[in-house]
Formats: C-alpha cells, structure tokens, sequence
C-alpha cells in the first residue's frame, strides 16, 4: 500500500498543480544519486579456442546481429626480419600481398572481385609483428575467404603493381618534412630507441629500389606460415560449420614452422637533454619522455594510476588540467604510457603551443612531474582514477570481435593467462605511496628527452609574460640542435 | 504543465522493426520519442556491453553564424564543459560576481582594441595581435583581469563533467561541432545512465559560462593545430571561401583568426537561448537500456527544461549560381595536387544518393579514377572523388596528386576527360552492382558498433534527418545508370566548377645532390628527361636513347656534360628497374 500511495501522490499533485510537477525533486547534486550494482566478469578464452589440424590457433564466436564475419590474423612476421639495406621489406610485402594477385587471378581480376564482393581485405606489417583482415559478407563467405587465402598462400607480387607502389612510396618520401607533426614522430622514435632500432628503421630511395620482386617472394616464402598464425573469428556463422570452412580453406597449407629470430630486446635512446629541429611553423609541437618498462614488470598497474593523475585521463589529469585548461597554451596537452612486449615501451607527454609560449608550457609540464614525485597524488584522485580503470573494464570486451582478437593478441604475445582476472584487483590494490614510488623510481625529470619542433627563433624570442628559457630547462643542461633530415637518405 | 510519460505514450512515434538487421537489410529499430517542450530523442537498446552510448544533437554550427562572430558555435561547445549553477565553484555568488567584474573590463578592452584597429586602418600598427601593439591602457587592463581570472581560479572547481564522469566510468566524452550541428557524447556503464542525465539536463538548464576568455586562447591554439600549421590547412580554409561565393558555409567552422579574441559573453548567451533551447535539441541512446525505464528517466530529467522563446532563424542564403570556372593555386609543402569542385545537393536531397554512386564509380582502387590516372595513364600516384552533403548545399570533389615529372595540366585535363565519359556514356551495369554491392555492405558495417550507431543518428539528425539510416541503403539500390548519367550532366558542369593547383613550394622539394649541383638551365631540362625516362616502360626504347645519349657524350660542350651524364645514369637505372627481377643472378 505505501509503496502505491507514493508513486500515486505526486501523479495527482501533477495534474493539479503544475509548479509540483516534478516531484519527486530531482536530486540537488549528483553525488546524492545511488546507483544498483553492476556486476561483470570477462569472458573466458577457453570456450572459444580451437586448434586447426595444420596448427593454427583461432579464437571463434558467432554473432548474428549483422550478415557479417570477420577474421583477423595476427603473423609473427614484421619489419625486424627485413635485411639492413632492404627497409621497408616487411611492409610491401604486406601492400602487394593485397595488391598483386593471388593464386589463379591477376592483380586487376582480383581487385575487382574482392570489390564486387565487397569484401575488405588488408594486409599490414609493423615492426614487431604482421595481421591480416577479412570483414566479408556472410552471404558469400566462401568465395571471400577462399581470395583471402590466396592472398596469405599464393600472392603473385605482380611486376607493374610493385613498380607502382615503389614511385608511390619515393614520392610519399618526399613529404617526411612537410609536416611538423611528421618530423616529431620519427625523430621521437629515434632519440627513444635509437637509429636503426626496429622501431625507427627508416626507409630510404635505395632501400625501396632494392626491393625487388625476388626479395618479396622470398620474404614471403620464408616466414610466411600458417603455423605462426593465430586468428580472431567472429559474426553471422554456424560455429560448427565455420571451423569446417577454416579447416578446409587452410588445409593444403603445409605447417612449416620457421625458426623465427626474436624481436631484438635493446635499445639505445639518446642522452638527456633538449633536442630542437626547425620548422617554419607557428605553434612547436614538445615531446617529453624517456623509454619505460615491460608489460611484465610488476610497477606497471601503479604506473598505470600514474600516467591517468598526471596526464592520461583528459581534463581530470593535471598536466590537461594546467596547460590547457588553466593557461589556455594548448588544445591538446597530456601524457601517456606504453607497456612494451617485444622492448621497453616509453612514456610521453607532449602538447603543441604557439611559438612564444613553448619555453613556458614545458616548464609546466616539468612542474606536473616533479610535484608528482615529491607530493604524490592526493586521495581523491586516486580513487577516482582507480574507479575508471574498474569501471571502464568492460569495454575492453565490448563486443565479440574484440573480445576474440583480444584472446588472439594474448596468445600471440604470451601475456599471462590470468591477467584480465586480477586486472581490477591489481588496480584496487594500488596505493598512494605505490604511485610515488614509481614516479619516483621511473619518471625521472633528469633522464629526460624533450624533443622540440617549430620555428625555434620564435620560440626562444618567448612572450613578455613568462620569461622562461629551454635552455634552463634541458635535462643535464644538454641542447642539441638536429639539422632536417635528408626525406630520401634519411641522413642529416 | 509538464507532460508525464504515461500521457506521453500518445505521442511517441514508433517504428517498428526487427531487432537484428540479419534479416535481409541494413536497418535498425529506432524509436522516435518528443518530450513536451519539443526535445526529441532517439532510443535503440541493443546489448553488447554492459555500457550505453548517449549525446545529444544541438542543430546549430558554423552556417547560423555571421561575419564578426565565425567559430562562435565551436567555441560555445567549449564553453559547455565549464560547469554549472551547481558545479564547477565553490562560492557561487561571488563565482558570478567575478564574471560580471570581467565582463566590464573586458568591456573596457573592447573599446581599447577598436582604437586599436583605428591605428591599424592607418597603417600605424601592422598586427593586432603583436604583443608591441598592445596600448598601455590595453596592457593595464589586462593586467586587471587577469587579477579577477586569478581569484575565481581560486574558487573554480575545475571541470566538474569531467570529473564526475571518470569518477563514473564515463567514456569517449567529447562534442563535435561542423557547419551545421554541435554534438555531445560520452559512454556510460549501464547503471550509470542516471547520472548521465542529471549531468547533461543540468548543463542545458543552467550552464555557467566560466573560464571564457582564457578558453578563446584554447581554440586559437586549435586553429593553429589544425589550420595554420599544417601543410594543406591554411589553403584548404582559402579555397573553400573561394567556392562558397554568398553561403555561410565560406567560413571556417573554426573561424576566422580575426574573429576568436572577439567573442563576448553577452554574443554567448544569446547564441545559448536561441540554439540550445529543448525544441531545436535532440537526444541518442544507443546500448543496453531498459526503454521504458529510460523514458521515464529523459521525461524527468529533460522534460524541466523550458521550450525557447526565440523560434531559431533560418538559414535564408542561397550559393548564386556560379556563372564562370574560378581558380585556386597556391604553393604548399605538398606533392602538387589538382582538385575540381563542384556544386551539388544537400543532405536530404532526391538527388543525393545517385551522386554518392558516381563519387563511388570514381572512387576506390578499382574506381575509374586510379584506373585510369594512376594504373593506366601514370599521370598521378592517388586520385579519389567524394561528395559532400551538408544540410543546406552540398559539393562533389574530384581531385589527383600529380606524379612527380608530370604537368597538373595534363592532370586537370585527364580528370576533365573521365567527367565527360561519365556525362556521355552510362555506367556498365557490373560495375553499377559492384557500387551498389559495397553500399550495401558499407550500410550494415556502420551498424557494427553502439557508440558509432549513436554518433551517426546524431550527425544525420542534425543534417537533417536521423531516417537516413535505415533508408540510404535503398536509395542506393534504386539507383540507375540514367540517374549517375543525368546527375553527372546536371552538376559536373565544367563552367560551374571550381580548379583548385597546388604546386610544390619552392625549395621545399628534396632534391638529389647530384642534380642540385646543376646549373639551373640545364637542370630543367635533366628534369624534363628524368619525367620522360620515368614514364618509358619499354626497354627497347629506353635502350635506344640511352645509345643516341652516349654517342652525344663524347661530343656536347663541357657545361652541358654533366647533366647528359646524370641523364644517362638515370636511364640506366629505370632499365635495371624494369628488367624482370627473376632473371636476375
């Protein structure tokens, strides 16, 4: 009975009288609303790993909201395997897998069937590792997967599709220098891991010219195997069914399993310091960071909380929260983090600011990280920064086909199996003192590369108001000025 | 009064149709909900994740502004996420007091930089924005406000959406502003959609606009990211106001450099009744939802706030017709590119699918574009066609990047020709099912994803209409040969287009040292060879100039050898290049 007098009440009050009519009050803050719990465990691999006679492991699940299947590969070949001289191997082999024929079709009839099909087929290779994609219609599945097969077994590398794709690759070459942002990210890469470290092996005119057709069928013949592979398979199937189709399609593919060279674990950054290269633009574009850890070191879940306080989360992070948001000297400023697999991965902040305010804004963010270090974080913040990481958890499985490439990169990568378990609990488990801890022990201000691309006369020439110098600010007072490199030889 | 849900239930418009869209076309069951004061919301449950997508559409953007205030409705989407009467300070009196204290020196500024643009009108100060041509009096006053900044700082409790949402597991939350709409989004856990309202119907009742002149410097670094210090940014912002002769689409949605430090507080409010009253308003969610619950949720939330009082003005302007061919050329760091222009149709136009069609039949690496310019001509290394329908006009652009050693002349005139083809002869009926195959496909993988299904029904809303959605891709079916024939003929018209050259900046090229060396006369010709060498494809032909050039080397005057022998060592290189790489040892 109360519980019908109450929903009743404020219904005739509605009718009655049209100032009440929204009762019941809407709460005054939204710290008093209450929320029913929500409780989510992740999906388990198990039930959807399955091993292909030939090898190959494949994650499976049916979804059939949409006509649709997608398979994704992951190939453990990349650019770490191409021979010095012939960089950029890796990659045009993945191009002209798609792009010059396959099997019994031409380049051009098989362009043209995959786009009559409308299939999405690609292929691409990256330093440490390769994938390949088929998003298909199911209603014609078999003919699209079958193409994609003879994509990854039989690609013909035809002569005038690779002679295309090498002028397409030295006139590219040619805009390395046009943009700023282009300029930051390749020499971010080489002063963090060093020149010629798989993660900034450039390509250059005679490394793309010594890319021959030879060279990409041998490549490809030589590391190429199904046995290296594991896939991601979701969408309108019969699940049952599907693995027939798999073990068919990949069947007369002989299960060599070459012996695959590791992805070199060294690197070699740059000494600290401020490396400054110009560029005739009116906002710099900084970079600040130094080489991180690996995913299985034990500070990474404190390092995590770490990155969100100080600049990962957006505006709820204090280096957004000062640069942009206080001073108004950036759109985009924060930072962010990188666990690595094959080798350390970094941390980098970074943000983009008119000329004069450059010196300044990087002063700022220097003053976010030693604040972090001596003072910590406050309570408040960790909370919340851990409430996110917690509730936010879900999405990482937000639909199958995610779900099934994220158990297909965590067999590829080894990562532990009970790692999405203990996820949440190893974040609850983070303290205060943790997070000072490893700010203290892995952001260190004077270990730092601070990269600094724009028009550096204007950047020293400053603004009135904040009279702050690079120079002042360069970890072990080292400035170095790097000269625009050549875009063909990459040399300086 | 205040319409509650259970007398709502007669005005809900509901479409109804099958949950999954595996059951033969690319459609989804959206139902249509309009609160009272003319808010409307779009709510598709569907289950992925424990998460819904939410945000909502204002239908206003760069064409309702005018001259002197361009970029406002991009900057007002900043201004959204500075707080409330409830959140974002400590003190709300003395916050607001601080506001109006700004406001009359700002006022005062005002008045200081018209006298200001006075002395520029006479040449007596060249940029207004140098900090040598600011007054003293400007400089004293600025020095005053950034006193009144400091003490509300102090009282700002800084980005309270943000806050609340990370705290919350909110997702993605951000806003989007084009010419013609402002949208907001965020993803929450699903027992969190409370909040989401409490947050979003807050900001629209009673939104604080703090922290605004500080945030202008914000969006002028956003232009300086984006437009001015960008390869192509800057020309791109010129070359559309060259197109747009009369239309508000001329301006930048970020505005005009000029335009930013001008904004007032007093522009931002008005702008705020006009536009973001509830009528001209419309709400998404997409994700795992309880509808019923839902509603109840919206009507109690949005349904407070009140329909504005100011009908939102039309957009009156109509694009002249273009009476001649108008071109565009700047030098840029770029790979010379030749791009055309076009007049087409809006949004929700009859004609807008055939002409989605014909950029597809252009478009793609079996398009007739990289067939026939890249793959068969060899004048250009990309070339790709798009239509762009905005809500009141819309343009159709067809452009390539020029292979390097050939004329963008040759390029113009080569897109030119493929236009024609498409006017003269209708489109193969394998290649029409090959487009309409890919639409088809395109329409169910738009359908993939809850947040990307939300961000869509926002953006079609605001050009005009969510339904496109699920009627698109019938459109596209309907489409003919006649009707790509007939709307090529109708709006490719050579003397109603736009030519836009982009040439490569001089001394922005790379260059190979050996060819550097040249003297200038006899490097353009080197240059006019290496094009012609680069083109060749036979051999045989190559290898007969190659001993005609070497006959010559023994006898040309000394300045001229070096180039000669640069030539001949390039031939030889293309011939090594062209030999078929199996035979080699």
């Amino acid at each position: 009975m109360r519980s019908k007098l109450a929903v009743l009440l404020p219904a005739v009050a509605a009718l009655a009288l049209p100032a009440l009519a929204q009762a019941p009050a809407l709460p005054k803050h939204p710290d008093a609303l209450t929320f029913p719990p929500l409780t989510y465990e992740p999906p388990e691999p198990a039930g959807h790993r399955v091993v292909l006679k030939n090898g190959m492991v494949v994650y499976i699940a049916e979804d059939r909201a949409l006509p649709l299947v997608q398979i994704s590969l992951q190939m453990r070949w990349g650019g770490w395997l191409a021979p010095e001289g012939q960089e950029g191997l890796a990659g045009l082999v993945a191009a002209q897998m798609r792009r010059g024929g396959a099997g019994a079709l031409s380049a051009e009839a098989l362009d043209e069937r995959l786009d009559f099909l409308a299939a999405q087929v690609s292929v691409g290779a990256s330093d440490t590792g390769a994938s390949a994609n088929l998003n298909a219609l199911a209603d014609n599945l078999d003919e699209s997967l079958a193409l994609f097969v003879a994509i990854l077994k039989e690609p013909r590398f035809q002569q005038d599709r690779l002679d295309l794709a090498r002028e397409q690759m030295l006139q590219e070459m040619k805009k390395r220098n046009d943009d700023a942002a282009d300029i930051e990210a390749s020499e971010w890469g080489a002063l963090l891991y060093g020149e010629g470290h798989v993660a900034s092996r450039f390509t250059t005119e005679a490394s793309i010219k010594a890319l021959d057709r030879a060279a990409l069928l041998a490549f490809h013949k030589r590391w190429v195997h199904p046995g290296q592979m594991v896939a991601a398979v979701s969408g309108a199937f019969d699940r049952k069914a599907m693995i027939a189709k798999l073990e068919a399609a990949f069947a007369k593919w002989p299960t060599a399993r070459p012996d695959v060279p590791p992805v070199p674990k060294d690197i070699s950054p740059a000494a600290p310091g401020v490396y400054r290269v110009q560029k005739d633009v009116n906002q710099g574009r900084v970079s600040i960071g130094l080489p991180g850890v690996m995913r299985g070191d034990p500070d990474v879940y404190a390092l995590e909380v770490m990155n969100e306080i100080l600049g990962g989360s957006g505006f709820t992070s204090r280096i957004t929260r000062t640069v942009r948001s206080n001073e108004g000297l950036a759109y985009s400023a924060g930072s962010s983090l990188s666990f690595g697999v094959y080798y350390p991965g970094r941390f980098r902040a970074a943000f983009q600011s008119k000329s004069p305010t450059v010196a300044y804004a990087t002063s700022l963010v220097f003053d976010e990280i030693r604040k972090l270090r001596e003072q910590g974080v406050t309570a408040e913040e960790l909370e919340s920064i851990k409430a996110n990481l917690v509730a936010t958890f879900p999405s990482n499985f937000e639909s199958k086909a995610r779900a099934m490439s994220v158990f297909a990169a965590d067999e590829f990568t080894k990562r532990s199996p009970g790692f999405w378990k203990t996820y949440r609990d190893r974040i609850r488990a983070v303290t205060a003192e943790d997070v000072k801890r490893v700010a203290q022990k892995h952001l260190v201000p004077e270990k730092m590369i601070v990269l600094v691309v724009g028009d550096q006369a204007a950047i020293d020439k400053g603004d009135d108001r904040h009279p702050v110098k690079l120079e002042a600010l360069a970890p072990g007072g080292k400035v170095v000025t790097l000269p625009l490199r050549d875009p063909m030889t990459m040399k300086r | 009064m205040r319409v509650r849900f259970a007398a709502l239930a007669a005005l809900l418009a509901v479409t109804a149709l099958p949950a999954g869209a595996a059951a033969g076309k690319p459609e989804i069951a959206v139902e249509e909900v309009t609160l009272d004061n003319g808010m409307k919301w779009l709510l598709f449950p569907r289950a992925d994740a424990p998460t819904v997508a939410a945000g909502w559409v204002a239908r206003v953007g760069s064409v309702n502004e005018r001259p002197g205030i361009t970029g406002i409705s991009h900057f007002f989407e900043h201004m959204m996420f500075k707080g409330t009467r409830t959140l974002g300070t400590k003190d709300l009196a003395r916050d607001l007091e601080l506001i109006e204290e700004q406001e009359k020196v700002q006022a005062e500024m005002r008045a200081e930089r018209e006298a200001m643009r006075e002395r520029l009108r006479r040449g007596e100060i060249a940029d207004l924005a140098a900090p040598e041509s600011r007054s003293p009096r400007y400089k004293e006053l600025e020095a005053r406000f950034d006193a009144l900044v400091q003490e509300q700082r102090a009282l700002i409790l800084k980005d309270p959406m943000d806050e609340l949402y990370t705290k919350h597991g909110g997702e993605g939350l951000n806003a989007s502003t084009s010419e013609d709409w402002t949208i907001y989004f965020v993803r929450v856990p699903k027992n969190k959609l409370e909040l989401w309202a409490w947050l979003e119907s807050d900001r629209l009742a009673e939104p604080v606009f703090r922290e605004f002149y500080s945030e202008r410097d914000v969006v002028f670094e956003e232009r300086r990211l984006r437009t001015e210090s960008t390869p192509l940014g800057k020309y791109e912002e010129a070359l559309n106001s060259v197109f747009w002769e009369a239309h508000p689409y001329k301006w930048p949605v970020v505005g005009w450099a000029s335009d930013i430090p001008e904004y007032t507080l007093a522009q931002a409010k008005d702008y705020f009744a006009t536009w973001y009253a509830p009528n001209n308003l419309t709400g998404v969610l997409v994700g795992d939802f309880q509808p019923a619950a839902a509603k109840a949720l919206i009507e109690r939330y949005f349904g407070r706030l009140a329909r504005g009082t100011v009908a939102p003005p039309p957009v009156v302007t109509l694009e002249p017709k273009q009476l001649g061919e108008k071109r565009y050329q700047a030098s840029a760091e770029t790979s010379p590119t030749v791009r055309l222009l076009f007049h087409g149709v809006p949004f929700v136009h009859r004609d807008a699918a055939a002409l989605d069609l014909l950029t597809d039949v252009f478009s793609g690496r079996t398009g007739r574009l990289y067939k026939g310019l890249v793959e068969g001509r060899k004048l250009a290394n990309e070339a790709r066609a798009s239509s762009d329908f905005k809500k009141h006009a819309g343009l159709v652009q067809v452009e390539a990047v020029v292979k390097d050693g050939q004329d963008p002349a040759a390029v113009e005139k080569a897109l030119g020709e493929e236009i024609e083809r498409l006017q003269k002869e209708p489109v193969a009926a394998e290649e029409l099912q090959k487009v309409k195959n890919q639409a088809k496909a395109g329409a169910y993988r738009r359908l993939s994803s809850p947040f990307f299904i939300a961000i869509q029904l926002l953006v079609y809303e605001g050009l005009g209409d969510w339904r496109y959605i699920n009627t698109s891709a019938d459109a596209w079916e309907a489409v003919t040969a006649e009707d790509i024939q007939r709307v090529a003929r109708e709006y490719l018209v050579p003397e109603k287009r736009t030519v836009a050259v982009f040439l490569r900046k001089e001394g922005t090229a790379p260059e190979d040292p050996a060819l550097a060396a040249l003297p200038p006369q006899a490097k353009a010709m080197v240059k006019q060879s290496l094009a012609r060498i680069e083109a060749e494809t036979d051999p045989a032909k190559l290898q007969e100039g190659l001993a005609r050039m070497q006959a010559m080397a023994a006898q040309v005057p000394a300045e001229i050898k070096p180039g000669l022998e640069y030539v001949i060592a390039k031939t030889e290189e293309r011939l090594k290049a062209l030999e078929p790489s199996g035979e080699k040892k």
